[in-house]
C-alpha cells in the first residue's frame, strides 16, 4: 500500500516537474517583461518633465506614453504593397485557413480529454479499450494538422509582413511581449503533445494512465490560453484599449488584452471550436464508414461518427447564447457597430446565417432518424417521422422569413413600405423565434426517440411516464406556436418579450424530458442490440452535410465579425487607407467562403489519407470486437 | 459560354490532348475487347469530366470580380465531374463522392449568397484634416454651401439640404417665402436690426424675450457679424416679428441653438457658413478669426462643441440612421419645430397639423379627396413623411413641408416614427418613447 502511494507521489512530483519545465518558458518571459517595463519608466523619468501623458480609449484611465502613434498609412507600395490581385483576398484566405487548422487542433485535444476519459472511468475494459482507441486515432488525425497548422501560421505571418507591413509593425509594437510568450507558448504546446502522443503506449496502465490523463488537461490549458492571446489581438483591432487615441501604447499591457470583446469573443470561439472539431471528427468517421472494407470497420467508424456527431451538437446548442453575449457586448461597446451587424450592411448575412442553422438542425435529425434504423425496435417511430419533418419544414419556413429590412430610401419606395407586402406579414420575430424553437423543440424529441429506440420501460409508472412526455411535448408546441401567433395581434414593443417564454419552453423541454427519459430508461428491456455499422450510406452524407455547413458558418461568422470593422485596420485607431478598403458584396463574400471551406476540406481529406496510409502499417491489435457483440458506448444510451 | 469553352480549352488542352491520347492507345493496343470496351468508356468520361473541370476553372477565372458572379455554376460543374469520376474510379469512390457532395453543399450556400440582393459598403470618406484657417475666403465659403445645401452649387436645388439643415425652415433667394422662418437673403447687410429698439442693442436685460442673453454677461451684438453670431447661438435672445414659436407672442425662436445638438456645428464651421452667406451677395466676409471672435462672444468655452475629424460612418448625410431613441429622431429631423407630437418633449410646433395618426390617419385615408395609395394607417404615416403632398390636411397648406424625409432619414428611422406616430392617438395617454 505504501508503495503504491510513493509511486503516486513519485508520479505526482514528476508530472508537476514535467509542467514546470514546459512553462519555465513563459515564467524567464515574465521579469524580463516587467524589467522592460521599468526600463521605459526609468527612461522617463530620466527626461523629466518630457514625460507625455495619454488617455486610454477605452479604460479612460491615464498612462505614461509608451508607443509610437499608429502610423497613418497612404495608398502605395510603401504602407500596401501589392501583387496583381486583392491584398485582402489574400490576407483573407491564409487567415481563414490558419484558423480552420487551428481550430481543429485545438478542439481534437479536448475530446480526446473526454473521451480518454470516459475510458478511464468505465468499468467494461473491452470499451474502455474502445473509447481509449478512439481516443489515440483522434490525437492522431490532429497531429498531422497540427504541423499543417504551424506551416499556415508561418504563412499567415509572411503574408502580413509582405502585404501589410505597416499594420502589421503597428500590431507587433503594441503586443510585442504577447507574441513573445504566443510562441513560447506555442512551443510548450508542441513539447506536451508530442509527449501525450508518443507515450501513450507507456503510459497505458495503472496510475501513469492518471498522468498521462492529466497531461491531456495541460495540453488543453496552454492551447486554450494560446488562443486566448490570439483572440486579443482581434479584440484590440475591434474594440481597441490600453491606447490612446492615436494609437499610442500606455504601457499596460493587460488593458491592451483585455479589451471590451475579449472575453466574450474567447467564450465564443471555445465552444465554436468544439462543435466545428465534432464536424470535422463525424465527417472523418464518415468518410472511413464509406471507404470501409469490413463490417467490422463500419462498425467502428459508425461508432466514431455518432460519439463526434454528439459532442459537436453538444457544444452547438450553447453557442447562441454565447453569440447574443458577444453581439450585446458589441452594442455596449459601440451601437453602431451592432446596427451595421444586425440591421445594417451587414445583416443579410445574418439571413444566411439563420438559414445555416436551420440546415445544421435538419441534417442532425436526419441523421438520428437513419441512425434508429440500425436498432431493432425502433421501427415503431418510423410511421411518425413525416410528422416531425412537417414540423421541421414548418418551422424552418418561418424562421427564415425576412421581416423588417434595411433598405435605401429607393427600395423603400419600389417596395411601397418597410415590409414586403406578402411576407411582411408573416416574417416577425415572435413567429421566427416559434419556428426556431419548434426545430429545436422537435430535435429534441428525435433525441428521445433515439434514446429509447430499442428499449421499453420496465418501471412500474412506465405509462404515466409516457403520457406525461407526450402531454408535456404536446403542451411545449401549442405554448410555442399559441406565442408565435399572438405576436401578431400585437405592437412590436410588446411581442420581443414573447421570446422569452418560448425559449424557457424549448429548454424546460431539453432538460426536464431528458431528465425523465433516462429515469424511465434505467434498467429497460432491450429489443436488441445496436447494430452499429447498419445505418445508411446517407446518414454519413448528413454527417458531412453538418461538417460542411459548420465550416461555412464558420467562415461566415468570421468574415462577418471581421468586416465589421468597416475601414479600420484597428477600429477608430489606424485606417485602412488601401484600395480595399470597403465591404464587399453578399455575394463576392459567399463565393469567397465556399472556396476557403472547400480548400480546407481538399487538404483535410489529404490530411485524413496520408492518416490511413499509417494506419495500414499498424499492427491489427488495436481492432477489437465483433460486430453483434460489440458493446454499447455509453455516450450513446 | 462560348468565351468560357474556348478558355477552358486554351488551358485545358494539354490535359485532354494526353486523355484523347490514351483513348486511342487503348484501342488500339488493348486485345480483350471487354477490357477494352471498359478503358475506352473510363477514359471517354475523363475526357468528358476533365473539360467540365477546365470550364469551371475558366469560369471562376473570368468572374471572380464579374456582376455575374457565376462561381455556384462552377462549383456545380465540379460536382458533376467528382460523381462521374467516383463512379468510374471505384477505389477513390468514397472520396470523390464525399468532396462532390461538399462542392454541391458550397455551390448551394454561394448560390444563396448571389441569390440575396448585393449590397456593397461604399468606401469611406476621404480622410482630410480641414486646416480652417489657413482657407482662402472661396474655399471657407464652399465648406460653408455644403454645410447648408450638402454639396457646392447646390443652393439653388429644390430639397438641397446638408449637414446643418438650414433649407428645412429658412430660404436663401429672393421671391421665396419660408414659412417658418425669415428668408436669409440681404442678412450681411441687415443693420437696422441692431437699430431696433425691441432688440435693445447694448442692454439686454430690457428684452422682452424668453432668453435675455447668450449666457450672462455676453451682452448684445455690436456689428452685423456678431448679430450673425448671437442668431445662431442663442435664436431666442431675438425674434424676427412673426417667426416665433405660435402661442408664445414671439417670445421664443422655434430654431435650436447651432452649436448644440443635434446639429452641434463646431465654431469653424459656423465660420464657414457665415463667409458663404457674405461672399454670395458680393459683400467681403470679415476674416475667418473676426468671425470666430464674434462666436466666441455667445458661445461660452464649456458649450463650444470640439472639431470632429471627417466621422466614420456612411458619405451619405442622414438625419437620423435609426439606432436613435425616437424623441432624438423627431428633434433631429426637425419634426418637432412645425408639429405638436403627444409625448415628445419640446414637439409643439404649430406650422403643420397635430400629430395623432392612431385616430387621424385611419380617417384621412375614408377622406373622399385622398388621392394617396396608402391602405393603412402605417403606409398613410410612410407616405405622409416620404410625399408629404400626397395628402394635405386642411387648413394647412401644401409645400410646406419639405420632401427630402425619404433621403434623409434611414429606413429604420422611418419605420420607428411609423411605429411611434401609430400609436399616437387622441385623448389617450402618449406611447412609450423607445
Amino acid at each position: 500500500m505504501g508503495r503504491v502511494i510513493g509511486k503516486r507521489l513519485f508520479s505526482i512530483m514528476a508530472l508537476c516537474a514535467m509542467v514546470g519545465l514546459l512553462l519555465l518558458p513563459i515564467v524567464v518571459a515574465m521579469p524580463s517583461l516587467a524589467i522592460g517595463e521599468e526600463a521605459t519608466a526609468d527612461g522617463a523619468k530620466k527626461e523629466g518633465d518630457k514625460v507625455e501623458k495619454g488617455r486610454d480609449v477605452y479604460y479612460k484611465t491615464e498612462g505614461v506614453v509608451v508607443g509610437a502613434p499608429a502610423p497613418k498609412t497612404t495608398d502605395g507600395p510603401k504602407d500596401y504593397p501589392r501583387y496583381n490581385f486583392e491584398s485582402r483576398v489574400l490576407l483573407w484566405f491564409a487567415n481563414q485557413q490558419h484558423l480552420y487548422y487551428g481550430s481543429f487542433v485545438l478542439a481534437v485535444p479536448i475530446f480526446c480529454m473526454i473521451i480518454e476519459f470516459m475510458g478511464v472511468v468505465t468499468k467494461d475494459k473491452a470499451l474502455a479499450k474502445r473509447y481509449d482507441q478512439l481516443a489515440y486515432d483522434f490525437i492522431k488525425i490532429s497531429l498531422t494538422a497540427y504541423s499543417l497548422t504551424a506551416v499556415l501560421g508561418g504563412i499567415l505571418i509572411f503574408t502580413f509582413l509582405t502585404l501589410y507591413p505597416a499594420f502589421f509593425s503597428y500590431l507587433s509594437s503594441v503586443f510585442r511581449p504577447v507574441m513573445h510568450i504566443y510562441a513560447l507558448m506555442f512551443v510548450a504546446e508542441s513539447g506536451t503533445l508530442y509527449i501525450y502522443y508518443y507515450g501513450w503506449d507507456k503510459m497505458k496502465e495503472g496510475f501513469l494512465k492518471w498522468i498521462h490523463l492529466s497531461m491531456s488537461v495541460i495540453l488543453n490549458i496552454i492551447g486554450t490560453l494560446l488562443m486566448f492571446l490570439a483572440n486579443s489581438w482581434i479584440g484590440f483591432m475591434m474594440s481597441p484599449a490600453g491606447v490612446d487615441e492615436q494609437g499610442r501604447y500606455l504601457g499596460n499591457i493587460w488593458h491592451v488584452i483585455h479589451t471590451a470583446l475579449w472575453n466574450p469573443l474567447n467564450l465564443h470561439r471555445i465552444l465554436g471550436n468544439m462543435a466545428f472539431g465534432g464536424g470535422v471528427v463525424a465527417a472523418y468517421a464518415a468518410y472511413k464508414f464509406l471507404a470501409a472494407k469490413t463490417d467490422e470497420d463500419r462498425a467502428h467508424y459508425d461508432w466514431m461518427g455518432y460519439i463526434a456527431m454528439a459532442l459537436g451538437v453538444a457544444f452547438l446548442i450553447p453557442l447562441p447564447f454565447a453569440g447574443y453575449w458577444l453581439m450585446r457586448e458589441v452594442y455596449a461597446y459601440r451601437q453602431q457597430m451592432g446596427i451595421t451587424l444586425m440591421g445594417g450592411l451587414l445583416a443579410w448575412l445574418f439571413i444566411i446565417q439563420a438559414t445555416m442553422i436551420g440546415i445544421l438542425f435538419l441534417s442532425t435529425n436526419y441523421y438520428l432518424w437513419q441512425a434508429m434504423g440500425r436498432m431493432r425496435g425502433a421501427e415503431k417511430y418510423q410511421r411518425y417521422i413525416k410528422y416531425l419533418v412537417f414540423l421541421l419544414a414548418c418551422g424552418y419556413m418561418v424562421f427564415i422569413t425576412p421581416h423588417t429590412m434595411v433598405m435605401t430610401p429607393a427600395e423603400l419606395k419600389a417596395m411601397g413600405g418597410q415590409q414586403h407586402p406578402v411576407l411582411g406579414n408573416y416574417g416577425v420575430m415572435s413567429a421566427k423565434n416559434g419556428g426556431i424553437n419548434v426545430i429545436i423543440t422537435t430535435t429534441v424529441l428525435s433525441f428521445v426517440w433515439y434514446m429509447r429506440g430499442n428499449k421499453v420501460s420496465t418501471v412500474s409508472w412506465a405509462k404515466f411516464g409516457n403520457i406525461f412526455m407526450g402531454v408535456f411535448f404536446a403542451c411545449a408546441y401549442i405554448n410555442i406556436i399559441g406565442l408565435a401567433i399572438y405576436g401578431y395581434y400585437i405592437p412590436a414593443n410588446v411581442r420581443v418579450g414573447l421570446s422569452v417564454p418560448q425559449v424557457t419552453t424549448t429548454l424546460s423541454c431539453l432538460f426536464f424530458m431528458f431528465a425523465l427519459n433516462s429515469m424511465m430508461m434505467k434498467g429497460a428491456k432491450q429489443m436488441g442490440p445496436i447494430e452499429w455499422g447498419k445505418i445508411s450510406a446517407r446518414s454519413q452524407y448528413a454527417l458531412i452535410m453538418l461538417a460542411t455547413a459548420f465550416t461555412w458558418m464558420m467562415g461566415l461568422m468570421g468574415y462577418i465579425r471581421s468586416s465589421v470593422r468597416l475601414f479600420w485596420h484597428v477600429n477608430e485607431i489606424m485606417r485602412d487607407n488601401s484600395p480595399w478598403a470597403y465591404t464587399h458584396t453578399v455575394g463576392f463574400a459567399a463565393n469567397m467562403i465556399s472556396a476557403n471551406v472547400l480548400f480546407f476540406w481538399i487538404s483535410i481529406l489529404f490530411v485524413f489519407w496520408l492518416g490511413s496510409l499509417t494506419a495500414k502499417k499498424a499492427p491489427v491489435e488495436a481492432k477489437v470486437a465483433v460486430p453483434g457483440s460489440v458493446p454499447q458506448p455509453a455516450g450513446s444510451h | 459560354m462560348g468565351n468560357l469553352i474556348s478558355e477552358a480549352l486554351s488551358m485545358g488542352w494539354m490535359a485532354m490532348a494526353i486523355l484523347v491520347g490514351l483513348l486511342v492507345y487503348f484501342q488500339v493496343s488493348v486485345k480483350d475487347p471487354a477490357a477494352k470496351k471498359r478503358a475506352v468508356f473510363k477514359t471517354f468520361i475523363g475526357i468528358v469530366a476533365t473539360f467540365l473541370l477546365f470550364v469551371a476553372i475558366a469560369n471562376y477565372k473570368t468572374n471572380f470580380y464579374g456582376e455575374s458572379r457565376l462561381l455556384p455554376v462552377s462549383l456545380v460543374m465540379i460536382t458533376v465531374t467528382t460523381f462521374i469520376m467516383a463512379l468510374y474510379f471505384t477505389n477513390l469512390s468514397a472520396l470523390l463522392r464525399i468532396g462532390g457532395m461538399m462542392f454541391f453543399i458550397a455551390a448551394f450556400l454561394s448560390g444563396y449568397g448571389n441569390w440575396l440582393p448585393q449590397v456593397e459598403g461604399g468606401f469611406p470618406p476621404v480622410e482630410e484634416k480641414k486646416t480652417w484657417d489657413s482657407m482662402t475666403p472661396q474655399q471657407l465659403a464652399d465648406e460653408g454651401e455644403k454645410i447648408i445645401f450638402g454639396g457646392v452649387g447646390k443652393n439653388k436645388e429644390q430639397g438641397a439640404i446638408g449637414k446643418g439643415q438650414c433649407p428645412l425652415c429658412h430660404a436663401f433667394h429672393a421671391g421665396m417665402l419660408g414659412e417658418r422662418a425669415p428668408n436669409l437673403l440681404g442678412l450681411p447687410t441687415r443693420k437696422e436690426r441692431l437699430e431696433d429698439p425691441k432688440y435693445s442693442k447694448g442692454n439686454p436685460s430690457k428684452r422682452e424675450y424668453s432668453v435675455k442673453e447668450a449666457f450672462p454677461g455676453s451682452g448684445t451684438a455690436e456689428t452685423v457679424q456678431e448679430y450673425i453670431a448671437e442668431s445662431h447661438s442663442c435664436p431666442s435672445c431675438y425674434v424676427v416679428s412673426g417667426y416665433g414659436v405660435k402661442g408664445t407672442n414671439d417670445k421664443e425662436s422655434p430654431m435650436p441653438a447651432i452649436h448644440k445638438p443635434p446639429i452641434s456645428l463646431s465654431l469653424p464651421e459656423l465660420a464657414a457658413v457665415d463667409t458663404w452667406m457674405y461672399l454670395r451677395e458680393g459683400v467681403e466676409p470679415p476674416s475667418f478669426e473676426e468671425i470666430i471672435k464674434s462666436y466666441e462672444k455667445f458661445i461660452p468655452e464649456a458649450d463650444r462643441p470640439k472639431q470632429q475629424e471627417e466621422k466614420a460612418g456612411p458619405a451619405s448625410a442622414l438625419m437620423a440612421d435609426g439606432s436613435e431613441p425616437v424623441d432624438q429622431i423627431f428633434a433631429k429631423a426637425q419634426c418637432v419645430s412645425c408639429h405638436t407630437i403627444p409625448g415628445i418633449p419640446g414637439a409643439m410646433g404649430t406650422i403643420g397639423p397635430k400629430l395623432e395618426e392612431g385616430t387621424t390617419a385611419a380617417q384621412r385615408i375614408k377622406d373622399p379627396t385622398y388621392k394617396g395609395t396608402a391602405k393603412s394607417p402605417a403606409e398613410y404615416i410612410m407616405e405622409s413623411i416620404v410625399e408629404p403632398s400626397a395628402y394635405v390636411v386642411k387648413p394647412f397648406p401644401d409645400n410646406t413641408m419639405p420632401k427630402v424625409f425619404g433621403q434623409k432619414l434611414s429606413a429604420g428611422a422611418l419605420k420607428k416614427i411609423v411605429d411611434y406616430l401609430s400609436q399616437v392617438k387622441a385623448g389617450a395617454p402618449p406611447p412609450k418613447i423607445s
